[in-house]
């Protein structure tokens, strides 16, 4: 292991476990006016007079009417709305805000506004949905051709359900208009999306704007796209009110009404000759919601992924994400991964299941390589070490000794072990970082010789002011108390990009590297220098094309072998997880309990996106909005979980490392289901799978 | 009740004249300004809102006030001047078990009271030891053998 | 400001319950996921006559002021009631869930309820004007519809403190800790020489209430293990038609085969 590696006391530490950090709902409240949203009843209607209670002094309502911009929220496309404009897409779209100084006057308030709606009539299910959002495709070598050469053909179809973030702390902001500028802090993954928003939506020059993350509890991908939501609302607010407004959610507004994992549906054909994958046609759709918001880009991650692992000469992939009556689906740590590769690697074991083959060793013989080509026809420029890293979870699980005992069995409880090989591409799709991101960082030294680093990069719990430290301090060969890392404030940081997409390390943290290196070699002491370092693309890099979708998606992957084992119930549906391995290779970790602990979180979420967390929209509606309706894992739930990592050296990244954050979200869940399938000795189709589920097929098969 | 509650609050004497019904998690937040106290749910489900009542672990949601007569409650604000604090803080540290913080003071308190009641916990009573604190960042493993540690460098504070 | 009053003792906590604007507040975890801040409550959490623990006649008797946690630590609860306690939720709610406010809350889900059930435990109910004791099997009456009168309180359970120990108890939760049951089976046999003297099943979280088939049960008692035996089909299929769930969280379907695999289970463990 790398000196750098060896772990730090994370600089957020004490704060934390103090009980002393301040989150955007614990600054003082004094002053400021508290804000709730008034939402949809219905999945769709057009809607007309709002009648609303007399309200009493210092208590406002805005709507539509009182964007003084453009009513749209800047994401992708600009079809969000900040406030409903006359109809209304799902339940829970924002009609309006109510705010006023007490918070239990204005939830009383709430209650008592009417709103007369024309209910019509909502699509709920995608496959019936005639609204396409997008359509993205891959079209690789001549899959004609593959499935009439093929000895055998298989056909079938996968779905995935919604799954919510389910950080500690909820969504939420302040907004302050002062001196004609307007200032936004609060719980955010990406200060200059929120920025690049509320400018827009308030029709103010980019130097009246100003965008302050708080210390943020938890984000996994919906603190991404959805405070730029919030931000405009409760900007609209501030800037009529004149008075600072608070929108803090509880948790079963955040849960109705912030962005889920897309729930998909797959179908798979795919053609095998001489037990190898010579071609795979497939189709995948993804469940948008209501609005845009980033589903083009969760499905493009989706599309590239829907192969999995494998080297398939012939290819094509028809992807699309459809209008919905539901909450907008957004981002979700794996982004788009997590649907295809469970669809994909179901679909391998069921494939080596009827070749009577073991799974495995099915999909090893049909991985990729390094210098083989990616499903867009790029390639894999460096070392993928899935067999090494195959064996070695193989081994700590005792996977094949497992997998020979657990047949023909009758008793009540039933034993299953199942695997999956996935990667995750390290950053944004295609030419996102050169085209539309063009990051920035800087380094400011003062005369003092401290080291201050300034980005946009945001640390919601995964470390990264920690990790920047550590690559800008050893690169400079100076002690970590001698740079400073602070929360992002758009007045003094550059763009360096948001925090999303596995790229803050590799992308951002190289940067800084560079940077660093430049004012290692320049450094006066008793001077104040700045250095600025900006994005260059890889050269190595086959260039990205957007319309056909073909070249490097990404500059490299991180790959993960994962196994898990599980007992089930068969009298009561019980799926307990006794055994779960992971090996990641991450590039050299910066820090290395920051990224085991990265690793075990992720780990752990995607468990329970295999066995345990089900959310539905019941006729629109999120019935599971509550942590008692929502089952996320508690500490008793995997006892027996083990992460290793696998390093090998990027030689592109900052000493070594790449993109980690994601990928152990991709993985558990397939291997998941392939343990359940192998308990119950039958194929799987969808995730989650859960003790209801269980018992349906029990009954189904006496 | 004369409307009025009598408990003590981090070891000094409070008298509350605030509604009787209010939950100890809004009146620690909102009246007596201890934000360490994280709301996460206000359903008794996350366990953010941990505090010590009478030496034992309470969801601070599922509180009211009034039932606190003569009450002793340590949210993490007092706890975190104690000699066992710093053993938890150090052992957290050691394994980086803190990531985004928002369950950590719950976390630590459930631990504190684990300890507390079993000095010597195996790694089982751990898990079960804050398993209603809900910590969706770490998978709780880098926490169970933080809570392993302190027990085995706290020896005899307990 | 709607306020709220703190009982002292058993005598003050009658005295408030004469005016029916007083909800009863015992450990407060049900109550307050609805946190409702113009509520009146009548705090009794701490009236000494409902926190004790002791045996008096072969009969175990609980405070409703009892908390799980306390029902845990305590050497007098027999085994089958510790094991519920054990599976419910969490230890935070464990240290402030309290018997009483479990049976009061008159939920099918109460895991605390269905041991009580099962073990035909008696409700001592108390008004300013008097006491009764009621079988918990009267106690619950459909949905949220309790035999408690508006000036009564739950005082105390009196269970068997003996005859418990060959019992069988299984939650079904969505997960292992912090688990609201999707359905709860207890059952009990006591032999005395050869014969069954006693045979009790019960349900949770399956119907409105609490499913106990004490009419259906009673075929059992007084067999042999053989003669058990030779009624088991027909006690299977009397239960069968007796459990009639209802949707919840689960589907219908699942609580029917569930609560029917763990019945059979219970027999076949039992050695039927």
């Amino acid at each position: 292991m790398k000196t750098i590696s060896k772990a730090v006391p994370k600089l957020d530490h004490y704060e934390k476990i103090s009980g002393a950090a301040k989150y955007v709902c614990d600054l003082p409240t004094k002053g400021m006016l508290f804000g709730r949203m008034l939402r949809s009843t219905e999945a769709r209607a057009k809607f007309g007079n709002i009648t609303l209670p007399e309200l009493p002094e210092g208590y406002f309502f805005y709507d539509k009417n009182d964007v003084p911009g453009v009513n749209k929220v800047q994401i992708v496309l600009d079809d969000t709305p900040v406030f409903a404009e006359g109809i209304v897409e799902y339940i829970g779209d924002p009609i309006g805000l109510l705010v006023g100084s007490d918070e239990r006057v204005v939830n009383q308030l709430l209650k008592q506004i009417q709103v007369e709606y024309e209910v019509l009539e909502p699509v709920f299910d995608p496959r019936e949905s005639k609204e396409s959002f997008f359509n993205v495709n891959i079209d690789k070598g001549n899959i004609a051709e593959a499935f009439a050469n093929a000895d055998k053909v298989y056909e079938e179809k996968f779905h995935t359900g919604l799954q919510e973030q389910a950080y500690l702390e909820t969504n939420g902001l302040i907004a302050e208009y002062v001196d004609g500028k307007m200032t936004i802090r609060g719980s955010l993954q990406c200060p200059y999306y929120v920025f690049g928003a509320v400018a827009q939506a308030m029709g103010l020059e980019n130097e009246n704007v100003r965008i302050v993350q708080d210390v943020t509890g938890g984000g996994f991908g919906g603190k991404e796209d959805y405070p730029s939501v919030l931000a405009c609302q409760a900007a609209v607010a501030a800037y009529h009110s004149k008075k600072p407004v608070r929108i803090v959610f509880d948790r079963h507004e955040d849960m109705i009404a912030t962005s889920k994992r897309h729930p998909s549906y797959c179908t798979y054909r795919v053609a095998i000759k001489d037990k190898k994958v010579i071609g795979m046609d497939i189709d995948v759709l993804y469940d948008a919601g209501a609005y845009t918001t980033l589903s083009l880009v969760v499905l493009q991650r989706g599309v590239i992924g829907a192969a999995g692992i494998y080297n398939v000469p012939n290819l094509k992939v028809r992807g699309e994400a459809r209008k919905t009556n539901i909450v907008p689906s957004g981002a979700f740590r794996g982004f788009g991964g997590p649907q295809t590769f469970f669809a994909v690697e179901m679909m391998m074991t069921h494939i080596a299941k009827d070749l009577g083959m073991d799974a495995v060793e099915f999909k090893l013989q049909n991985a990729a390589k390094q210098g083989d080509t990616t499903s867009t026809s790029g390639r894999y420029h460096f070392p993928v070490p899935i067999p090494a890293m195959t064996e070695d979870v193989l081994k700590a699980s005792d996977y094949y000794n497992k997998k020979k005992v657990y047949q023909n069995q009758t008793g009540r409880y039933r034993r299953g072990i199942g695997a999956s090989l996935v990667y995750h591409g390290c950053g944004f799709t295609g030419n996102g970082e050169r085209d539309l991101i063009k990051a920035v960082v800087k380094l400011k030294k003062s005369k003092d010789g401290m080291v201050e680093v300034l980005t946009a990069g945001t640390d919601m719990g995964q470390g990264l002011f920690t990790t920047l430290n550590k690559i800008v301090s050893s690169t400079l060969e100076i002690p970590m108390e001698q740079v400073i890392v602070a929360l992002p404030d758009t007045d003094m940081v550059p763009d360096s990009g948001p925090t999303v997409a596995s790229r803050s390390i590799m992308s951002v943290g190289n940067l800084l590297m560079k940077a660093a290196k430049r004012l290692k070699e320049e450094w006066i002491d008793g001077e104040a220098q700045l250095i600025e370092q900006r994005y260059e693309h890889p050269d190595f890099m086959i260039p990205f094309d957007n319309d056909n979708f073909t070249g490097d998606a990404y500059p490299t992957f991180s790959w993960s072998v994962n196994v898990v084992e599980v007992e089930i119930d068969s009298l009561t549906g019980f799926i307990k997880v006794i055994g779960a391995w992971g090996c990641y290779d991450v590039g050299t970790p910066i820090d290395e309990q920051i990224v085991m602990g990265q690793m075990e979180g992720g780990f752990v979420q995607s468990l329970g996106y295999g066995m345990m967390e089900k959310m539905e929209a019941h006729n629109g509606w999120i019935r599971n909005s509550s942590f008692s309706d929502y089952i996320i894992p508690t500490a008793v739930e995997f006892e027996n979980l083990h992460v290793m990592l696998h390093v090998v050296d990027y030689p592109n990244g900052p000493f070594g490392a790449k993109g980690a954050g994601e990928l152990p979200n991709v993985g558990p869940a397939p291997a998941t289901i392939d343990a359940i399938q192998n308990a119950l000795d039958t194929t799987l189709n969808k995730a989650p799978f859960i003790a209801e589920d269980v018992m349906n097929f029990l009954r189904e098969v006496k | 009740m004369s409307n009025s509650v009598k408990f003590r609050l981090n070891g000094a004497e409070m008298t509350y004249t605030e509604n009787p019904a209010m939950r100890l998690l809004d009146a620690l937040r909102e009246g007596y300004l201890l934000t360490g106290t994280k709301c996460g749910c206000k359903e008794g489900e996350c366990g953010a809102c941990s505090v010590i009542v009478n030496g034992q672990l309470y969801n601070s949601c599922l509180v009211a006030m009034g039932s606190l007569e003569g009450a002793e409650v340590m949210t993490i604000e007092g706890f975190s001047k104690t000699e066992r604090f710093a053993v938890l803080e150090k052992a957290y540290q050691e394994v980086s078990a803190v990531q985004c913080g928002f369950c950590i003071p719950g976390m630590v308190l459930a631990s504190e009271c684990l300890l507390a009641s079993n000095p010597h916990p195996t790694e089982e009573e751990i898990r079960v030891g804050i398993s209603g604190n809900l910590c969706r960042c770490t998978g709780y493993n880098s926490i169970v053998a933080a809570v392993g540690i302190a027990a085995q460098k706290g020896e005899g504070l307990w | 400001m709607v306020t709220s009053v703190f009982a002292h003792s058993l005598k003050e906590a009658l005295e408030y319950r004469r005016n029916p604007k007083w909800i009863p507040y015992c450990g407060g975890t049900d109550l307050m996921v609805e946190g409702d801040e113009g509520a009146a409550y009548l705090f009794v959490n701490q009236v000494p006559e409902m926190r004790k623990i002791l045996v008096e006649d072969n009969r175990l008797r609980l405070g409703a002021a009892v908390t799980f946690t306390e029902i845990l630590n305590a050497a007098e609860v027999p085994q089958i009631l510790k094991e519920a306690m054990g599976d419910i939720a969490a230890p935070a709610i464990r240290n402030a869930g309290s018997i009483g406010g479990n049976i009061g809350n008159g939920s099918a889900k109460a895991d605390s309820a269905l041991v009580f059930m099962v073990a035909d435990a008696d409700l001592r109910l108390a008004s300013a004007d008097g006491e009764r004791i009621l079988p918990i099997k009267d106690f619950y009456l459909g949905r949220k519809h309790l035999a408690l009168k508006p000036d009564e309180l739950i005082v105390e359970v009196i269970m068997p403190y003996k005859g418990l120990e060959n019992y069988y108890y299984q939650k079904v939760g969505a997960r292992d800790a912090l688990a609201i049951s999707r359905l709860s089976f207890a059952g009990i046999m006591e032999l005395e020489g050869d014969k069954i003297k006693n045979f009790a099943t019960a349900f949770g979280a399956v119907a409105d209430v609490i499913l106990r088939p004490k009419e259906i049960d009673a075929i059992m008692i007084g067999k042999t293990l053989e003669e058990a035996k030779a009624l088991k089909e027909e006690y299977l299929k009397a239960i069968d038609a007796f459990i009639v769930p209802i949707r919840g969280r689960v589907s219908v379907e699942y609580r029917k085969d569930v609560a029917m695999n763990l019945l059979k289970d219970f027999l076949e463990v039992k050695g039927l």
